[in-house]
């Protein structure tokens, strides 16, 4: 394949996993709806919401500076380019060249910097709860996060996120031990990044739970839909990351695979992220919000997995 | 698809160290039997894959012995025990070592136990199962009894003791394939009746202090 069809395939798989990212987030919403016996609304409601936010009018504080204004904005160019360095649908990622998972990793970290100091900057009562909280979990989000990475790099060697979704693939259905325990203390790490229940509940706006939603509280109109659409695209983009280096059945290891095979391996990923949606929406239904303070004992698990998928990785 | 042997006891390995996490990771008392009850089932199926591969009936019956006694009987027993009890008796509320320290020591005493292993036996030829299930025995030993020293509430100590079995029927399986069934019938019953007289010191236990909290024991009792 050349390299203008490779970049070709990665712009496309961009726009797709923009559109796609809401319906996930829709998908997500009905199942958990349905599993708490709701009826729940349609799976393209995320798109509405986000057009009729689009275009409403924005109420800004007059106390606010200019990291307010200009958050919305950083947080979605910095899931964007999180997002190209991603090989979601096929094994390619345009700019796999310029970076690797710690630099996705970073760029994630940067939006989430500055949604916290947005949380602060209107200096409500609210923003400054949701961010002491998820300063708490994400500095305790780090240490399992880099844990896993170093699992992931060492079985399946290198950091570059393209060349792991090939070797992921070529490695087949058999799962190496230390990748089971990575794939566990990963899934419980991409909860707490994506701030699904027993994290923090994304369907609350009571005080006492909200984490990220608290944070964003002071948002409306346009930069609220470009928050809600980052945070949609973040979600995608990570579990498709977690279907793609731990469960990768029916991905081609190469872009320069056939094009029904390709799109075969697109199809799969299609699946494969739909029923993980189904499965967290599940947990989420299972479990309650756990008490702020026993979060990190979760997180320690991961921290724990993780260590002893080292440990399996050495034997 | 065939699967390779070293694969299914891999997997087992890892989801018996998987429910020992669970027990040191739950604060209640049902989830810490609902993890020994995991454990012990996972336990079966390896020995059960144990008794496939090497064709003795016997470890068959081993199997299907630790199915029954220890997936459904003592806990059930231990439930039954337990049922006059309060509820905030049964929650470990505050153990002496908090619950996420005790999961990192839990990790790294697997981490000393395979390196113990595997500096220990790198040399002798043993078969496959001992080298798979020697190092999970000795954590599943060593995060037991980390388990009984670092909780207050008496029921722990108790699953803790029930984890340091389940190691050493591992450890006697997977290096032996199998002592005689007379032993092994013996081991479990020894084990139930264990299980029966700390249930009985447990309800005393109760009905004396009105809690399960191992400090209560320390005072006099007309203080």
């Amino acid at each position: 394949m050349t390299s203008f069809a490779a970049d070709l395939m990665g712009g496309l798989q961009l726009v797709a996993v923009f559109a796609l990212a809401p319906l996930l987030t829709g998908i997500m919403r009905k199942v958990k709806a349905r599993t708490q016996k709701r009826l729940g609304a349609s799976v393209f409601q995320p798109y509405y919401e986000l057009s009729k936010l689009w275009a409403k009018d924005e109420v800004v504080s007059e106390h606010s500076s200019w990291i307010f204004r200009s958050t919305p904005w950083i947080v979605a160019v910095a899931t964007i380019t999180a997002a190209l360095f991603i090989p979601v649908f096929v094994p390619f990622s345009p700019f796999s060249a310029a970076g690797d998972v710690l630099l996705v990793i970073g760029l994630l970290a940067l939006a989430r910097f500055f949604t916290m100091l947005a949380g602060i900057d209107a200096a409500s009562a609210f923003g400054g709860i949701g961010t002491s909280r998820e300063m708490m979990t994400s500095s305790l989000v780090e240490p399992g996060l880099f844990l896993t990475i170093f699992v992931v790099s060492l079985t399946l060697g290198g950091t570059n996120l393209t060349g792991l979704v090939g070797a992921a693939a070529r490695s087949g259905a058999v799962i190496a031990p230390s990748m089971l325990f990575g794939l566990i203390s990963f899934f419980v790490i991409v909860l707490a990044e994506t701030g699904r229940l027993p994290f923090d509940n994304p369907a609350t706006h009571l005080e006492l739970t909200m984490v990220h939603e608290a944070m964003v509280l002071e948002y409306s109109g346009r930069s609220l839909a470009l928050i809600e659409w980052s945070q949609a695209t973040k979600q995608l983009v990570l579990l498709a990351l977690l279907v793609d280096l731990f469960l990768p059945l029916g991905m081609p290891a190469s872009i320069n695979a056939s094009l029904p095979l390709l799109g075969l391996g697109a199809l799969a990923v299609l699946l494969k992220v739909a029923l993980l949606a189904a499965a967290v929406a599940f947990v989420e239904t299972r479990v309650a919000k756990w008490r702020l303070f026993r979060v990190p004992d979760l997180l320690v698990v991961a921290i724990a997995v993780a260590m002893v998928g080292m440990i399996f990785f050495y034997l | 698809m065939q699967i390779p042997l070293s694969e299914i006891l891999t997997l087992t390995a890892v989801g018996l160290l998987l429910s020992t996490f669970g027990v040191v990771l739950r604060r209640s008392f049902e989830g810490w039997l609902s993890a020994y009850r995991y454990q012990s089932i996972i336990l079966a199926g390896s020995t059960a894959v144990i008794a496939y591969e090497t064709g003795y009936w016997e470890i068959y019956a081993a199997a299907i012995l630790t199915l029954v006694i220890k997936a459904v009987v003592i806990p059930r027993l231990l439930v039954s025990v337990t049922e006059s009890v309060k509820d905030e008796f049964k929650i470990e509320a505050n153990p002496y070592v908090s619950i996420r320290l005790s999961l990192l020591i839990s990790a790294l005493l697997v981490a000393l136990s395979y390196g113990l292993i595997h500096e220990t036996l790198v040399s002798t030829s043993l078969g496959v199962y001992a080298l798979t299930y020697l190092p999970v025995s000795l954590s599943l030993f060593f995060v037991g009894l980390f388990v009984m020293v670092s909780r207050r509430m008496a029921l722990n100590q108790v699953v803790g003791l029930l984890i340091i079995e389940n190691g050493l029927f591992l450890f006697t399986t997977a290096l032996t394939q199998g002592v005689s069934l007379i032993i092994e019938v013996g081991i479990l019953a020894d084990i139930l009746v264990g299980v029966m007289i700390s249930a009985l010191l447990l309800l005393r236990m109760s009905q004396t202090f009105d809690s399960f909290d191992m400090a209560s024991l320390e005072s006099l009792k007309d203080d």
